[in-house]
């Protein structure tokens, strides 16, 4: 149970309170009451509500959960607006002018689903409602004078939410801190990711390429091109919801086949030990042991090309090195050195301590 | 109970009984009454980093170094009152510690890791793999916490179970465990809600979850030290050296325990036991009560449930220096669940360890979610977090501005319990009836907590205070091993007309001490 203080308010809209108006369909009749979701919703620095857009049932019972955790002291509420109304209700809060104090800001208009009160700073309270049961997009605003301008989000009521990048309903800014990284390139976040290991680490590469390298597997698992990932589910959970990738993969590795072999290009795979890596500013260099052999493995967009590439470097390979370059209509491999048979990289120690394999699609744009 | 005839006086006094009752509610302390002795406050958290708290360490130079939710490490210059981003993408960071090295470690989902900035440039640009040579089926419960060091200079972490509220990932980490439910089961999806039954609330079916690992800080090489974890957040050390983890209520924790930490030792939770090396193949959820309980080592100090913690977190000590008082070396753990520390009180019984717990600061100013401690100078620093779960977030500070009137010790006697105070009781102290206790235990058994079991409401049957008045002696006719003594002090004044700040004070009586 939470302890926290200061302004709390329930309040409980039936179907058949104001929600109603909204809700044209009719009624099933009183299903077994189920308990209300929770849903958190924290109001952060730089107006902003964390998370910026909640995906609901139509008809759906939520109790969101708010906290004003603006460390710089500001005052919030959250209003939910009947769709597409969000700046009629802004301009008709700032409208409010002296009479806005009584009225915590809040403009007395039908658009105005349901409110929280005003929080000050560090403080907190609860709103219960039942989500319109028609689908549509439920903007929620603060209606302090000059936050409603930015510090607003989205309600999804049966209606699937865009990529955050492109969603028009979030501002721009908040839907990039959605992205690992915040728009950095090159970033490295280890996080889990879909069709991957538990160990994985997805990896935004200059341009507008990105992987992800499985770092229990000690291998490149996928490669996409466009926006990076969106942890913001994962993050506002516990880690059980996946990040989003928010293109389809260009490349797949297969799943279970590491390509480096040693000596003969089909002795059994080593054993694989991750070691760390590198930041660097061209993108992490990846460092791992396969069996006894120690591997650098940097991961690069391709030069001049569109594509990725691996510069590999394996300082003391004793023998012939075998990378087993999974085949792939839609993509070619290419290297800056050694002999390709098969699909299959073929490389003496020397060549072996410095190589680039370039891997490109006719699937990537430039 | 036994039959018994009341005399006009006795029921006189039954009622004088009565009134110290009632008006014994020991209730949190008003926020107010707190401040008086407390100053709290806060400090920012790097601009666009979530300000949930993983981890929080000193460095050498003097700033703060703090892990967040999100992966980021930051520093924070006291002196400028401002961040820098050291690292960035780790994954879910749960712990720091200064390298012996210089370098940074820390704690992640998937490996412990030793942050170097090579180039000196402020930046960590190398982040090495320490060790991660343990399980991970990608379900959300399998935090991992850690590191500390131990007096012999190797490092602790603890590996979380996975929860049944979910299931495992297609592609897991490390080898598998074929004790209990089979591995197909898991992808019966449909079926989830019968087959978590059968896999355990929280399960351990990959290397080392539920386990207490000893790491080498300059090999990685790592062994396992205990078994019978569940959620253990928090890990320190008392000025001698001993080990205490602590865990979260929920299946086989009847409430939160704190254990006092052996080599090779089980703590209760029976899912880790597969990875005993000395384990014959039972499933431990099949093997008998008895059975684990010979196994099985008690909690030191249990903290009764959402009375005291809900869920325990760091475990550090008060630096002994006039700031904090008489408090100064005592063991203080944060909560998650409420604006609250407690401190601990920790003493060992002819071999058996055992102790109290009590509120330390207890306020809404706190806030909730108090996750990691570190004292600073004179100042407590609290990293707070939330999840999905019950907390808070950013930095908390506190100070101890004037000592509160306080049960300060407690010590387990032959007959009963001697307390230290902070300042002089007040005449009357001696009234047993000003010592209401209530007396039960917490059940060990695999559904998810437990009621208070046996609950009696019990008084001494004599207390004897000391001439100076600081301490009190507190017999009991009947001392029974094996329950809580949960003390409400709310009846006792000092000789200056203060109540405790925190009257609440529960005692896990393991073992009457012979003398």
């Amino acid at each position: 149970m939470r302890f926290f203080y200061l302004l709390v308010l329930a309040v409980t809209l039936t179907s058949s309170g104001l929600l109603a108006q909204t809700a044209p369909t009719p009624k099933a009749k009183a299903a077994p009451a189920k308990k209300p979701r929770i849903v958190k919703m924290f109001m952060r620095d730089g107006l902003r509500f964390e998370p910026p857009r909640l995906v609901a049932e139509p008809g759906e019972q939520i109790v969101v959960e708010i906290e004003n955790n603006d460390s710089t002291d500001q005052t919030h509420n959250f209003v939910l607006l009947r769709p597409g109304t969000r700046d009629a209700v802004v301009q008709a809060g700032l409208a409010l002018a002296e009479k806005g104090p009584a009225l915590e800001y809040v403009p007395p208009s039908a658009d105005v689903l349901v409110h929280s009160r005003l929080l000050a700073a560090e403080g907190s309270g609860s709103i219960a409602f039942t989500v319109p049961t028609t689908p549509g997009i439920y903007p929620y605003v603060c209606t302090f004078p000059g936050h409603g301008m930015i510090m607003y989000g989205a309600l999804y009521a049966g209606v699937t939410p865009p990529p955050i990048e492109k969603d028009p309903n979030i501002l721009p800014m908040v839907a990039q801190g959605a992205v690992a990284g915040g728009g950095q390139r090159p970033f490295a976040q280890r996080i889990f990711m879909p069709d991957a290991g538990p160990a994985a680490v997805a990896i935004a590469l200059v341009g507008s390429q990105n992987v992800c390298w499985d770092a229990g597997q000690c291998r490149l698992r996928y490669a996409w091109q466009g926006s990076f990932i969106d942890a913001s589910e994962n993050w506002a959970g516990n880690g059980k919801i996946l990040p989003i990738v928010p293109t389809k993969p260009w490349w797949r590795a297969p799943k279970d086949d590491f390509p480096l072999r040693f000596g003969a290009v089909d002795s059994a795979a080593p054993k694989v030990k991750f070691l760390g890596y590198a930041a660097t500013t061209t993108g992490p260099v990846f460092h791992y042991r396969a069996g006894e052999t120690e591997v650098y493995e940097h991961v690069l967009p391709a030069a001049g090309r569109p594509g990725i590439a691996l510069r590999l470097q394996i300082p003391r390979a004793t023998g012939l090195v075998f990378y087993r370059a999974a085949a792939d209509p839609n993509a070619q491999w290419t290297s800056s050195a050694g002999t390709w048979r098969d699909g299959v990289l073929i490389l003496t120690p020397a060549q072996a301590a410095d190589v680039t394999l370039t891997l490109t699609s006719a699937l990537c744009t430039p | 109970m036994n039959p018994v005839k009341f005399s006009p006086l006795f029921l006189l006094t039954l009622c004088a009984v009565t009134t110290f009752a009632s008006a014994a509610d020991a209730s949190p302390p008003a926020d107010a009454r707190v401040a008086q002795h407390y100053a709290i406050g806060k400090i920012s958290t790097p601009p666009g980093v979530d300000p949930q708290l993983g981890g929080l360490a000193l460095l050498p130079d003097g700033r703060l170094a703090a892990a967040f939710h999100h992966g980021q490490v930051a520093f924070y210059d006291f002196k400028t009152l401002s961040w820098k981003i050291f690292a960035e993408g780790l994954h879910e960071p749960l712990g720091l510690l200064l390298g012996q090295d210089g370098s940074l470690l820390v704690m992640q989902r998937p490996e412990l890791t030793r942050l170097r900035d090579t180039d000196g440039d402020g930046v960590a640009d190398r982040y090495e793999a320490l060790w991660d040579d343990f399980g991970m089926t990608g379900n959300y419960h399998e935090f991992a916490f850690g590191p500390v060091r131990g007096p012999n200079g190797k490092l602790y972490v603890s590996l979380n179970l996975a929860s049944a509220g979910d299931t495992i990932r297609e592609e897991i980490r490390g080898e598998w465990s074929p004790i209990g439910l089979s591995r197909e089961k898991f992808y019966d999806i449909a079926d989830w809600k019968k087959n978590s039954t059968a896999a355990g609330r929280m399960y351990g079916r990959v290397k080392w979850r539920g386990c207490i690992m000893e790491i080498d800080e300059t090999t990685g090489a790592a062994e396992l030290f205990a078994t019978g974890f569940r959620s253990p957040d928090g890990m320190g050390f008392d000025a001698a050296g001993n080990f205490f983890i602590n865990d979260n209520q929920g299946d086989w924790r009847g409430t939160s325990p704190v254990h006092v930490v052996q080599r090779g030792g089980f703590y209760g939770h029976p899912a880790s036991l597969v990875w005993r090396p000395d384990w014959e193949g039972t499933e431990p959820l099949k093997l008998p009560i008895e059975k684990l309980n010979a196994l099985r080592t008690v909690a030191a100090i249990n903290l009764p449930h959402s009375v005291y913690a809900s869920s325990p977190t760091e475990m550090i000590l008060i630096p002994q220096t006039a700031a904090w008082g008489p408090f100064g070396g005592q063991m203080i753990v944060g909560e998650m669940n409420s604006g609250r520390v407690l401190r601990l009180l920790p003493e060992q019984v002819d071999g058996v360890w055992q102790g109290a717990c009590v509120s330390f600061v207890d306020s809404q100013a706190l806030r909730g979610g108090i996750h990691r401690l570190l004292f600073v100078g004179d100042t407590l620093y609290l990293g707070r977090t939330h999840l999905i779960w019950a907390g808070g977030e950013g930095i908390g500070t506190v100070k101890l501005t004037k000592t509160p009137f306080e049960a300060l010790t407690m010590h387990a006697t032959p007959h009963g319990f001697r307390f230290t105070f902070t300042a002089p009781l007040a005449a009357g102290a001696a009234e047993p009836a000003r010592w209401p206790v209530r007396r039960y235990y917490y059940k060990y058994h695999e559904p998810y907590g437990s009621p208070q079991t046996e609950l009696t409401q019990i008084t001494p049957s004599k207390v004897t205070v000391s001439a100076d008045g600081l301490s009190a002696d507190v017999a009991f006719a009947d001392l029974k091993p094996g329950f809580i003594y949960d003390f409400n002090l709310s009846g006792l004044t000092s000789k200056q007309g203060e109540s405790p700040l925190n009257p609440a004070i529960a005692y896990s009586l393991n073992k009457v001490p012979t003398k």
